[in-house]
């Protein structure tokens, strides 16, 4: 049985789930940021486009991963 | 894992193998190739300086500068980060351009056969066995993990460096702070920061090229997906590079700045 294939999967599918969820996290709290102080709006989007920038490394790690496992 | 060596979705990366050192002759090219781009650039930008009447390209450097001094004041004062307005000005620049060289063009030759594959007489190294051998020649120097990893362990040492010579007392001591429990955390975290500050990059332009080749792989239909990819790319590439040298500051100003907190 080819477990390359496998590991691939479970490795990127628990990647997205991390990102899923931290981006999820981001995001809501600046959405709720942003209803507070309506005027930040420019800053607190940048700041969170940074913070998903810095989320998703291990999750681009892991689909990295899992295309060399799968080829 | 079967074949190996491939950079994206089957194409061969033109590997000339010296005496064991392998050389990525695609990388090496694009290396110089964004180098070249970055030095023409800001020379460019600095012919007829004038402060009453700037041209648009010395307006452009302006403004990156002020950007990267925002990035220096974010992590340390500025009077202790001034020093390093060089190093993250050549980090954003370098890594965005680098970033944006692998989206538009793609340059592949085919050999029919190992002997056949070779660039200027000498031979291409080949690992394992491949029916059908495509060189791709042309790709994002970021998209390469050594070049990231490079890039990375550059600033890594410069920060320790920096502070072994700066501020000695307090960064040897750092490591056993606040409790002699945290040294194997630090330890960890002394291999991690280079690590994911390198991959963090590669795994980005890397995937982004990985997945241009999927949607080329897909004709016709792809045309509006190659779009809407492609932005996306320029998005990624461009925060890829403000986040690398963001923490470059930000680690640079963990090691030097330490008086406050301990």
């Amino acid at each position: 049985m080819d477990y390359a294939y496998l590991a691939a999967g479970i490795v990127f599918g628990l990647g997205a789930l991390g990102a899923g969820i931290g981006n999820g996290l981001i995001f809501s709290k600046t959405v709720e940021g942003i209803s507070r102080q309506p005027e930040l709006r420019g800053a607190l989007t940048a700041t969170a486009f940074i913070g998903v920038g810095l989320v998703e490394a291990m999750p681009i790690i892991s689909l990295v991963l899992a295309f060399m496992w799968a080829q | 894992m079967k074949g190996v060596r491939t950079n994206k979705m089957g194409h061969l990366a033109p590997v000339l193998n010296l005496g064991g050192f392998r050389l990525d002759l695609a990388a090496l090219f694009m290396i110089v190739l964004s180098s070249l781009i970055v030095f023409v650039l800001c020379r460019l930008a600095v012919r007829n300086l004038s402060v009453e009447n700037p041209g648009k390209l010395q307006n452009f450097l302006e403004w990156v500068v002020d950007f990267v001094k925002g990035i220096i004041g974010q992590a340390m004062d500025y009077k202790t980060g001034a020093p390093y307005l060089t190093l993250g000005l050549t980090l954003i620049l370098y890594i965005f351009v680098s970033n944006m060289l692998g989206l538009p063009i793609g340059i592949v030759t085919e050999a029919h056969d190992l002997e056949h594959a070779t660039f200027l007489g000498m031979q291409l190294f080949v690992e394992g066995h491949h029916d059908h051998l495509a060189f791709a020649w042309w790709k994002s120097p970021t998209a390469d993990a050594s070049m990231t990893m490079a890039l990375a362990l550059i600033v890594i040492v410069l920060s320790h460096v920096q502070g072994l010579r700066k501020n000695t007392k307090h960064y040897l001591k750092h490591y056993a702070s606040p409790n002699i429990v945290f040294l194997p955390l630090h330890l960890v975290e002394l291999v991690s920061k280079p690590l994911t500050l390198g991959l963090r990059l590669f795994g980005n332009i890397f995937a982004g090229e990985v997945m241009i080749a999927v949607i080329l792989g897909m004709g016709i239909v792809g045309i509006p997906a190659m779009i809407v990819w492609q932005g996306f790319s320029i998005f990624v590439g461009a925060i890829q590079s403000f986040i690398f040298t963001m923490l470059t500051m930000v680690y640079i100003s963990q090691t030097i700045v330490h008086e406050e907190d301990h």
